[in-house]
């Protein structure tokens, strides 16, 4: 029965049932006594029937007052008590303190001061604040300092004697009789189920609002971020320009303007015995620094490993393993000279004898 | 100091100095205070024969450091300061191999006489000498603009804490090791008493966290942050210095390929601290401190540690200048110094020095494009031209690596590891060899680098391969 899910109509029914009644069903009056109705009860003489229901939020304290739902209950409260109609009579004798109201969780760690107190007496205390007071008090299993170790040792003996006497003190009160509702029961099981399913449902929509706006902000930024990789406009030189014409490069010159822009120097310079205008790249074939060309000393010089390279753009200096790298050059066809970037042109692979990379001068 | 004039610059200097002295005088003022209110072994000092209260001694020190601040808010003329004698001859000598050689002489210097290093009056003078040094040289406007710089400012508080606290370890160590030879249990085992985690250790941790947090906002409003200016990819600052705690990867990068110091080594000395319990052998010295137990564990790790990364780190700072040329401490930062680092691959000694040849053509090895189908030429050309390039023009450099990384380990395995390799097995040893190896090439690279004006032992620069 407790497994058995209610219809819609049985739900209603139940709540008309209990509407006109006040507070038809014996178990619905404790139902209405949730704090979250605190109105006048109507009917407070059945509601003293259950002195062990424990109100939800304040777990643990048996209500002394019985206050009575007189107002229109909730939706919850009609559900449950839509349960306990159903469940007829057997638990209205048996008090089965399910505030069933509130959510089944607390309900069911609610248990009854009875039950809390042997817990509380068997289980070892297992909070922060008991586990350091314990330990203050010296009897932390672990390891222990010298000092406490002294301590122990010269107060064991008092402390047995103290012990004795307190054991003798104890009297062992009688074990209450276990409730009804302490024990393992079917009504208890049905009607927590009912608060877990709603629980259920109403956090899972709530999650799954959630989630999906999470899935969608995220998709929305993969996707922003994928077109950030394409951009309407790209602020980039062109890797075609034109320099000028040649005799803007007279021979042992190195042409600076275009490093900033292009990352390129235009040298006039004399390779294998030819004299050359060739474009080096500006970068270092170490780890990638820019090069700085000094004049006084006639080589371009790394600041980041003190590689340094010969006006050809030949190492000589410093880590760099292999020379500086030539771009692509030709004359274009209004007799100027034009870089092309696209291309690019390593000494130690052989290629500088390919006469795309230097125009003789 | 650029862009101040004379008389600014002695202010500026002065302003730091005299509080500086100050606090050197009280310094030892507490020291003698303390030493003359609690009576210690150490409370005599032999001074000309005579044995003086050590307290008399430290009071008139700080008296002497009292002199040297008034003496710096008397302007240029009376500014203590090290002669300019001193600071050129200081100049002219010093050089990577000078600065390398001597800091590892003077490593060695500490280790063999701990002993004696370590007491506290050699200890506090020492101290005070390092701490003298700095104050007197800062009046030279290049020392000063270098050592102030306020991102060198956490360098030179680590040369000075890790003083302290190498001094602080070893002297445990030294009377731990004589302890233990007088069969004496060592000092940790006198006070072994545990303590909790929480609270205790976490409440002295939250104190550190407060004072640390406190002294980081008091730095950070007494030192300007060094902004430069806006980044742009064609101009490079000279000099480009890596944050401070890389500039001994930067230094390393001066003698190796960016490969092998950017990549594989910093990855060989991360694998190799963590190798480090799985090679140890040694159970002595757990839980105290002792350098007598675990030799070879000190030396190796205080070589790596202070020689390899703590003075290529202070002279990645204080000393390279623009376009990485060695200053010296005393010497203006010249973006036009010239020095001459031409540098040879060991191939061109080879071939063209000793042989009196060109260097071997680069073997192309065109058939193979042709005769073999192109997935397979594709990758089995290169792959060829490569290693024909080792076995041909780069033969002697391969020779002499795989001699270093193949047959030095078993011959060490039978000389000087012999115990070593006996008591660690085959695999165990052979990690040790090599990750050792590895360590001792950088200095070998740099020797190299300084005596023969060496660039790579393999330089195949075709395939981005050098070593």
């Amino acid at each position: 029965m407790a497994d058995k899910k209610l219809t819609v109509a049985e739900i209603l029914a139940a709540a008309r049932k209990a509407d006109t009644q006040g507070s038809g069903a014996p178990t619905a009056k404790e139902e209405a006594s949730s704090p979250s109705e605190p109105s006048a009860p109507p009917s407070g003489e059945s509601a003293e029937a259950a002195p062990a229901a424990p109100s939800a939020p304040a777990k643990g304290t048996p209500p002394k007052k019985a206050a009575a739902g007189g107002g229109r209950p909730s939706v919850a409260e009609m559900l449950a008590m839509a349960r306990a109609g159903k469940q007829g009579g057997e638990a209205a004798e048996a008090p089965v303190a399910k505030p069933a109201a509130k959510p089944a969780v607390p309900a069911a760690k609610a248990a009854s001061p009875a039950k809390k107190e042997a817990a509380a007496a068997k289980s070892a205390p297992i909070d922060t604040q008991s586990i350091l007071s314990a330990a203050r008090k010296g009897t932390k299993p672990g390891p222990m300092t010298k000092a406490e170790a002294e301590a122990k040792a010269a107060t064991a003996v008092g402390d047995a004697a103290k012990k004795a006497k307190a054991k003798e003190a104890i009297v062992v009160p009688p074990m209450p009789v276990k409730p009804g509702y302490a024990k393992p029961g079917t009504a208890k099981a049905g009607k927590e189920q009912v608060g877990e399913r709603r629980a259920f449902l109403f956090g899972m929509s709530a999650l799954a609002v959630g989630f999906t706006a999470l899935s969608a902000s995220f998709a929305a930024w993969t996707f922003a971020s994928i077109r950030f990789m394409f951009p309407n406009i790209l602020r980039e030189p062109p890797s075609r320009f034109s320099v000028g014409t040649p005799d803007k490069f007279p021979a042992g010159q190195v042409e600076e303007r275009f490093k900033a822009q292009f990352g390129v120097w235009i040298v006039n310079t004399e390779y294998n015995g030819q004299q050359q205008i060739v474009a080096l790249r500006t970068v270092c074939t170490h780890l990638g620094c820019t090069p700085n060309w000094l004049e006084a000393e006639q080589k371009f010089k790394c600041p980041c490993h003190g590689s340094g390279f010969y006006k050809d753009g030949i190492n000589f200096e410093g880590p760099a393993p292999r020379p500086l790298e030539r771009y692509a050059i030709q004359f274009a066809s209004d007799g100027s000279i034009e870089v092309d970037k696209s291309r690019m042109f390593q000494e130690e692979m052989g290629q500088w004898n390919d006469p795309a990379c230097y125009i003789p001068v | 100091m650029h862009g101040l004039s004379p008389q600014q610059f002695t202010e500026t200097v002065s302003s730091f100095l005299v509080p500086y002295y100050v606090s050197l005088a009280v310094m030892n003022g507490i020291a003698a205070l303390w030493l003359w209110k609690v009576p210690k072994p150490t409370s005599t000092i032999r001074l000309f024969g005579m044995a003086v209260p050590s307290s008399l001694v430290w009071a008139a020190v700080a008296v002497g450091y009292l002199v040297l601040a008034a003496f710096s808010l008397g302007g240029q003329s009376l500014m203590p300061q090290v002669p300019q004698a001193f600071r050129t001859a200081v100049n002219e000598r010093t050089g990577p191999v000078i600065y390398t050689v001597g800091t590892t002489v003077l490593l060695v210097v500490l280790y063999l006489f701990r002993a004696w290093f370590v007491k506290p009056t050699v200890a506090w003078t020492v101290w005070n000498l390092m701490l003298l040094f700095l104050g007197l040289s800062m009046p030279d406007p290049n020392f000063f603009a270098i050592v102030a710089k306020p991102d060198n400012v956490p360098i030179v508080a680590l040369v000075f804490l890790l003083a302290f606290f190498t001094w602080l370890a070893t002297e445990r160590a030294v009377e731990n090791d004589r302890r233990m030879d007088a069969g004496e249990p060592p000092l940790e085992k006198l006070d072994d008493e545990k303590v909790l985690v929480w609270p205790d250790l976490v409440y002295i941790e939250l104190i550190c966290m407060v004072a640390l947090t406190a002294l980081l906002f008091f730095w950070a409003m007494w030192l300007q942050a060094p902004l430069e200016e806006p980044a742009s990819s064609v101009k490079t600052p000279n000099p480009s210095k890596a944050p401070w705690y890389f500039l001994g990867l930067q230094e390393m990068l001066v003698y190796y390929d960016p490969w092998m110091a950017g990549v594989v080594l910093p990855s060989l000395i991360i694998v190799g601290l963590m190798a480090i319990p799985y090679i140890d052998f040694n159970k002595l010295g757990n839980g105290y401190y002792t350098i007598k137990q675990r030799k070879f564990a000190y030396i190796v790790f205080q070589l790596g540690f202070l020689e390899l990364w703590v003075t290529l780190i202070v002279l990645g700072t204080l000393l390279r200048g623009p376009n990485w040329n060695f200053f010296g401490p005393y010497e203006y930062w010249d973006a036009h110094k010239v020095e001459a680092l031409n540098n040879v691959n060991l191939s061109e000694y080879f071939w063209q020095w000793w042989l009196g040849k060109s260097l071997p053509a680069v073997p192309k090895l065109e058939w193979m494009l042709t005769a073999l189908p192109t997935w397979i030429s594709g990758w089995l050309q290169p792959m060829s031209q490569f290693v024909a390039i080792l076995f041909t023009r780069e033969l002697i450099g391969t020779l002499s690596l795989l001699f270093y990384f193949i047959a030095l380990p078993p011959l060490m395995a039978l000389t000087v590891f012999r115990k070593f390799y006996e008591r660690m097995g085959f695999i165990r040893y052979m990690v040790l060899a090599n990750l050792l190896l590895f360590m001792a090439s950088l200095p070998i690279k740099m020797i190299l680098r300084w005596s023969f004006n060496l660039k790579y032992l393999v330089s195949i620069p075709e395939y981005f391969f050098n070593f």
